[in-house]
């Protein structure tokens, strides 16, 4: 139809309905993706027919980056190599004495009941790229569904704790930063293990501490590990350094910021931590007494409410 | 490419005894889009908006997407709607990991405006018309940030208004790409 033959007759809702309905349903779309994340079926379908595309119309600049690199590297790679091959010496000694450890703590899990929440080897990944979106800090990663990823997986690189798996694709992964905003990394301070919760801080990839209270010992230049308690992330990874401590009485909590150890965006190659799901391990609220293997949050989707009632439930149907 | 504004074609003065009967302008000869080139223009926009955007260009860059589909709600108000905004929104939001439901909200509210505007904007040059688009992305856009900011996530900066811009200025270029297959040879059948 030409632009130029206007309809006698508007045929159908006028645009203002039109308007009205499509911004409602976006609204209740996107409500149920914030709040609920109840639409990841919708976002794997959409994203299975996208990545391919994605992929390919990556595979020019790839080409040519490589062709610029065979021309260009010689000198980078043996330097390079060298650097690695000093590396594997230094870190040959210390990793003989870590397998005497691991081979002690085994021994000594097997003494307790405690259980290795993580499947030995993770998966490394390939980072793609990084997402398109000016407002997030998110990389995507070419493993996904199909090679056993989930949701809620943490992710690593060698020097530290790169993010967290936030949604799942058939192949591909998105892998929310530990320095977005509201994207919290359970940690503790190593010098004396001081508990607390590192958040992305939104801004130029800086982590804050914000549950710190005034009093609590911590200096700048402390360096923060996971704890591991959450379940999440494997205790002991490297996840930032302390570069300001603001102690204002006017505030009940301590304004810490921290510089993320891993350089969480600019990694090449990182790994995943799959979870086994053959060791499930007691959530700590179940209580000791009824060892009842309860799901974890991660895993479930629900919240940690949800998971809370649903223990207190088991334990109601057990006590009679 | 400067096409003449549609709406005010000057008549040809009549020379006594002969009349000529072709249209002054070949513009208001323009055939109706065919599906595919409604299609193959929203799809090389896709395409353009799915490259391996990052740092600066990320935030400067225009949405190709919305500029395809702006056209055809502008030129083809009978096939390209709201619906398409909507469906292509949805797209844009899993391709970008945005929230889902953002684009298309922008974009639903971008392709109305573009409703409300049309019959003004035919009247007009291509120039004038992308005065008209880059206020309609103005506000698209800022109904994204709004978005963001209600997420509680930082504001990116002022730089994304050079995407506003660039948008603008590429409207001249989506202007060209689909009216060009459109124009109808002018016949050299001259009555007289």
């Amino acid at each position: 139809m030409s632009a130029f033959q206007e309809p006698f007759f508007t045929r159908g809702p006028s645009p203002l309905a039109r308007l009205t309905f499509f911004t409602l349903i976006a609204i209740a779309i996107m409500i149920a993706d914030h709040r609920f994340q109840a639409l990841s079926f919708a976002r794997m379908g959409i994203g299975a027919v996208l990545n391919p595309i994605e992929q390919a119309l990556m595979l020019p600049g790839h080409a040519f980056s490589r062709s610029m690199a065979y021309f260009s590297d010689q000198d980078r790679l043996l330097s390079e190599n060298r650097e690695l091959n000093q590396k594997i010496l230094m870190l040959a000694a210390e990793s003989q004495q870590s397998r005497l450890i691991l081979a002690e703590k085994s021994y000594i899990d097997a003494l307790g009941e405690a259980h290795p929440r993580f499947a030995g080897n993770g998966l490394i990944a390939e980072v793609i790229r990084d997402a398109r979106n000016p407002y997030a800090r998110k990389i995507i990663i070419n493993k996904g569904l199909t090679q056993g990823v989930t949701a809620g997986s943490a992710v690593i690189a060698g020097d530290g704790v790169v993010g967290q798996v936030t949604a799942v694709g058939v192949a591909s992964s998105e892998v929310t930063l530990s320095t977005e905003k509201d994207q919290a990394v359970p940690v503790m301070v190593v010098r004396n293990g001081l508990r607390a919760i590192a958040v992305g801080s939104g801004r130029d990839g800086t982590i804050e501490m914000p549950s710190l209270p005034l009093g609590s010992d911590i200096q700048t230049g402390d360096q923060v590990v996971t704890s591991g308690i959450d379940g999440t992330y494997p205790p002991g990874l490297a996840v930032a350094i302390v570069s300001q401590v603001e102690k204002n009485p006017a505030f009940p909590f301590a304004r810490i910021v921290a510089q993320p150890v891993a350089a969480v965006s600019h990694q090449r190659f990182v790994k995943v931590m799959l979870k086994d799901p053959t060791q499930i391990y007691p959530r700590p609220d179940v209580g000791l007494e009824d060892k009842k293997p309860a799901r974890d949050i991660t895993s479930t989707g629900k919240s940690p409410a949800q998971n809370a009632n649903a223990a207190r439930r088991e334990q109601r149907r057990a006590a009679p | 490419m400067q096409t003449p504004p549609e709406g005010n074609n000057a008549v040809p003065p009549l020379k006594s005894g002969t009349m000529d009967l072709s249209p002054a302008s070949r513009d208001p000869m323009r055939l109706p889009a065919p599906f595919s080139l409604i299609i193959i223009v929203i799809v090389a926009a896709l395409l353009l908006d799915l490259l391996p955007w990052g740092g600066i260009a990320l935030i400067t860059h225009p949405d190709f997407v919305l500029l395809a589909l702006l056209y055809w709600a502008v030129h083809e108000p009978r096939t390209v709607g709201q619906g398409w905004g909507f469906a292509l929104g949805l797209i844009m939001d899993v391709a970008d990991s945005a929230l889902l439901g953002q684009h298309a909200m922008v974009y639903v509210v971008a392709i109305f405006l573009a409703q409300l505007l049309r019959v003004r904007m035919l009247q007009l040059s291509v120039a004038e018309q992308a005065l008209h688009i880059i206020t309609i992305l103005a506000i698209s856009q800022g109904i994204g940030v709004l978005l963001n900011l209600a997420m509680g996530r930082d504001f990116p900066g002022f730089s994304i208004l050079i995407s506003l811009v660039l948008g603008a200025l590429l409207w001249p270029i989506v202007n060209a790409i689909a009216t060009i297959p459109r124009l109808r040879r002018r016949s050299s059948r001259v009555v007289g």
